[in-house]
């Protein structure tokens, strides 16, 4: 949960709603141990919450996630947090605490993230039960927020002294503790305890700071402490703390109508004409300006200037006019749609620094009122589900074209089997491996029978055979002229020609059988290459039709999900567009009718003016 | 004028709590839950049907027979800053990704980034990567690994990860192949 959502929603006044933000941002480092964990972190660390999980999900069923199997499970949990699936994301955490062998890190991190869902469903006294069952191994940014989530479940139930219990004295991670100081504040102020919780509010609004976040934090603070002291009669208190806001941030207009009431407060009219006139330029369409232009011709009147004071209650009748008009115009705008339009174009990327962009979307009527909606929290939520079915929306229209192509790919890959089989068939019909099996058995067998027998002339080359072969023949002829002395010397030639011969056939066998054997375990190898594509072949021919069928039948049973789909998320899109719309009417309706008592006081005042005015030529 | 007065404070000082403190007409509040439980219920459908459809998309273009992927991971990164990296198998290009800082922050934290996911078929492939950024001292850098990968039935995973060589202060480049 990011301390600036939860801040929003802490304003002095009224309880706070509970933000949704959250997801294991302090998510210790992680060897990885699966890529594919790794390819989940990737998109996570990108907040590309939905990808994450939808990858974690896959990832789980295809069981490619057994190294980080708790972490991922703890990862699923908040990712579904972060969407707002507080159901799943219990189921989740509840799991992971029944199971005994789960170690007491994980455990932590799921009682720390089961008390946030269950502070985010409203069950606080639930969640501040799962929030005390922490052990104690969170990380110290978890530790934090745990304590603020303490404190504001607490402040919920209004034990107000609980909850200070619990921030009193705390010092957290250094970026939570402004935060913890400005609830401890609040919870003071409300508890009645009004000059403790003021100066803690005095130390976070005297934050020395260049964070736009802790700014924020500083400007709020000082407000807070302004108007409480106004309302305790504190002028001077207040004056301190609102020249502390700075004059572009979102507080602004706020701080200068109560710097001027504190002016005003001590008399100081001229003085208290400097911020009112300042709030004068600027957008009508905020509360704080159009008080100004009735507190304008107030301090006029009290400084005895008359005509001005009448001239600019003239001006503020006028001005209200105007604005009624313009919100009549938003209303008609909301009324045909546009809101919505204009809410979803001026988004950007949805993140970081886009509310404050939203202060200078288009003057159309729109979008003028968007900032000023987009402060109310029922707003805001109901425009994050609308966002959220938009791109449910989206995606499914996108499955729904991807899901033609896969029908496309399954029949073509069909036709494409059917067409090449017949000739793949007869290609592999003239290959037995059975045969090259047996031959290269019966090869193994001759060499084993010749190392054995040392028969050298087995291993002899084409050559060398060919000389054997030839002085067997010469034998032979030479028997038939056995005793004939005139073939003595042929007789002794061919000796020693066998001779030379065999000597070379010893002399070579060392080698010839090292590489016998070598080119045998070579020739094993290719035949087990042989065998295993040839099995292979096999299955994936027998196995192809049956797997094309199969993966045919998912396309097939998932397309009416997709459409069925489809159209629950247009429909729930359409109500909840009608929902966000009556908001807004409703909300501009109430400030139109706000504008209408101003003009009225306004036109009271001026009646007083001439009244006063009157009576006074009157008299003697 | 006083009451005036009075009922301006009591406006100013309302500002903020005009929306949270508001007493929300009950029918309003009924139709927000009714549609928030909607929303909720859709979402959870829509989550489970993008999971089976990841599945079965994997399932139909990238058989395990045939499968391969190659990710990227990074190891503290501090002698390289990547800018891209470029893959080619049997010297054909299948990837060229160029990271966004938000990327490369994501490899920092730990994540890793499946570059790319492909088929091929049983036997030996050449996988060569190049990868481009900025060494020490800011100066370009690219650098090239290569690796042979003999591809068998099953799917293959092939990690290329960036690490810091500390002894000689240069970034190191490792493939390592899970099965």
């Amino acid at each position: 949960m990011r301390p600036t959502l939860i801040l929003a929603a802490l304003i002095l006044c009224a309880p706070p709603a509970p933000a949704e933000e959250a997801v294991p941002g302090g998510l210790p480092a992680v060897k990885i141990q699966d890529l594919h964990y790794g390819d989940v972190l990737f998109h996570f660390y990108q907040h590309d919450h939905f990808s994450a999980l939808v990858r974690l999900a896959g990832y789980r069923e295809q069981g490619r996630l057994d190294a980080h199997a708790r972490d991922a499970e703890l990862l699923r949990g908040g990712l579904y947090l972060s969407l707002g699936q507080h159901r799943e994301a219990r189921e989740i955490f509840e799991r992971l605490l029944a199971d005994l062998s789960t170690p007491p890190q994980v455990r932590d991190q799921a009682w720390f993230y089961l008390g946030k869902v269950l502070y985010a469903s409203g069950l606080y006294e639930a969640s501040e039960r799962a929030l005390r069952s922490v052990s104690g191994t969170l990380p110290a940014g978890l530790d934090s927020e745990r304590r603020l989530l303490l404190a504001q479940g607490l402040m919920y139930r209004d034990q107000f002294d609980a909850a200070i219990a619990e921030l009193d004295g705390w010092q957290g991670a250094p970026e939570w503790t402004a935060y913890g100081q400005f609830n401890l504040g609040v919870a003071l102020v409300r508890a009645g305890r009004e000059e403790r919780g003021l100066q803690l509010l005095d130390a976070v609004g005297s934050l020395v700071t260049e964070n736009p976040e802790l700014t924020a934090l500083r400007d709020k603070a000082n407000v807070a402490i302004g108007y409480a002291s106004l309302q305790s009669g504190r002028p001077a208190a207040a004056r301190l703390a609102l020249n502390r806001v700075q004059l572009a941030g979102s507080q602004s207009s706020k701080a200068l109508l109560g710097a001027g009431w504190a002016d005003a407060a001590e008399g100081g009219y001229q003085s208290a004409l400097v911020p009112w006139l300042e709030l004068h330029g600027r957008a009508v369409q905020d509360g704080a300006v159009q008080e100004s232009y009735l507190a304008v011709p107030y301090a006029y009147a009290e400084l005895g200037a008359i005509g001005e004071a009448v001239q600019y209650y003239e001006q503020a009748i006028a001005s209200y006019d105007a604005e009624r008009l313009r919100i009549d115009e938003s209303i008609g705008a909301i009324r045909a749609g546009r809101l919505l339009q204009a809410a979803l174009a001026a988004e950007g990327d949805g993140r970081q620094g886009w509310f404050g962009q939203l202060a200078a979307v288009p003057d159309s009527p729109e979008s003028r009122y968007l900032y000023h909606l987009m402060a109310g929290h029922e707003f805001q939520e109901g425009l994050k589900s609308y966002r959220s079915l938009e791109f449910m929306s989206r995606n499914l229209s996108s499955w729904s074209d991807s899901l033609g192509a896969f029908s496309d790919m399954v029949e073509t890959r069909q036709q494409a089997f059917a067409t090449r089989l017949p000739a793949a068939e007869a290609r592999l019909a003239t290959v037995d491996v059975g045969e090259i099996n047996a031959r290269r058995d019966r090869l193994r067998a001759r060499l084993e029978a010749a190392v054995a027998e040392r028969d050298v002339t087995a291993l002899a080359t084409e050559q060398e055979r060919g000389w054997l072969d030839l002085l067997d023949g010469v034998d032979a002829e030479l028997v038939a002229h056995a005793g004939d002395a005139a073939y003595d010397d042929a007789r002794e030639k061919a000796r020693l020609a066998r001779g030379v011969l065999l000597w070379r056939l010893h002399a070579a066998w060392k080698v010839r059988t090292w590489q016998a054997n070598r080119a045998m375990r070579e020739l094993d190898a290719a035949v087990y290459d042989a065998r295993t594509r040839a099995t292979a072949s096999s299955r994936a021919r027998q196995g192809a039709p049956e797997r094309n069928a199969a993966l045919g039948v998912r396309v097939t049973a998932v397309s009416p999900r997709v459409g069925s789909l489809a159209v629950r998320v247009q429909a729930a899109k359409a109500a909840q567009g009608r929902f966000l719309a009556d908001i807004a009417i409703g909300e501009l309706q109430a400030q139109r009718q706000r504008l209408d008592e101003y003009s009225v006081q306004a036109r009271y005042a001026i009646a007083t003016i001439y009244d006063r005015a009157g009576s006074a030529g009157a008299a003697p | 004028m006083k009451a005036m007065l009075v009922t301006l404070w009591a406006l100013a000082a309302c500002v903020a709590m005009a929306q949270a403190g508001a007493q929300e007409a009950p029918p309003r509040a009924t139709e927000r839950s009714v549609l928030d439980a909607e929303v909720q219920e859709l979402r959870r459908e829509v989550v489970d049907l993008n999971r089976d459809l990841f599945m079965l998309e994997e399932d139909l273009l990238f058989p395990a027979s045939t499968q391969i992927a190659v990710f990227v991971s990074m190891d503290v990164g501090t002698f390289f800053a990547l800018d891209s990296v470029q893959i080619k198998v049997d010297d054909k290009e299948v990837a060229n990704y160029l990271y966004t800082a938000r990327e490369l922050q994501a490899l920092r934290r730990g994540g890793v980034h499946r570059i790319w996911l492909g088929n091929l078929k049983a036997g030996e492939h050449e996988i060569v990567a190049f990868f481009t950024g900025q060494g020490t001292h800011e100066r370009d850098y690219k650098r090239g690994a290569t690796l042979t990968v003999a591809k068998s039935v099953g799917a293959k995973y092939v990690e290329l990860k960036i690490s810091d060589r500390l002894r000689k202060l240069q970034p190191e480049f490792v493939v390592r192949v899970w099965e």
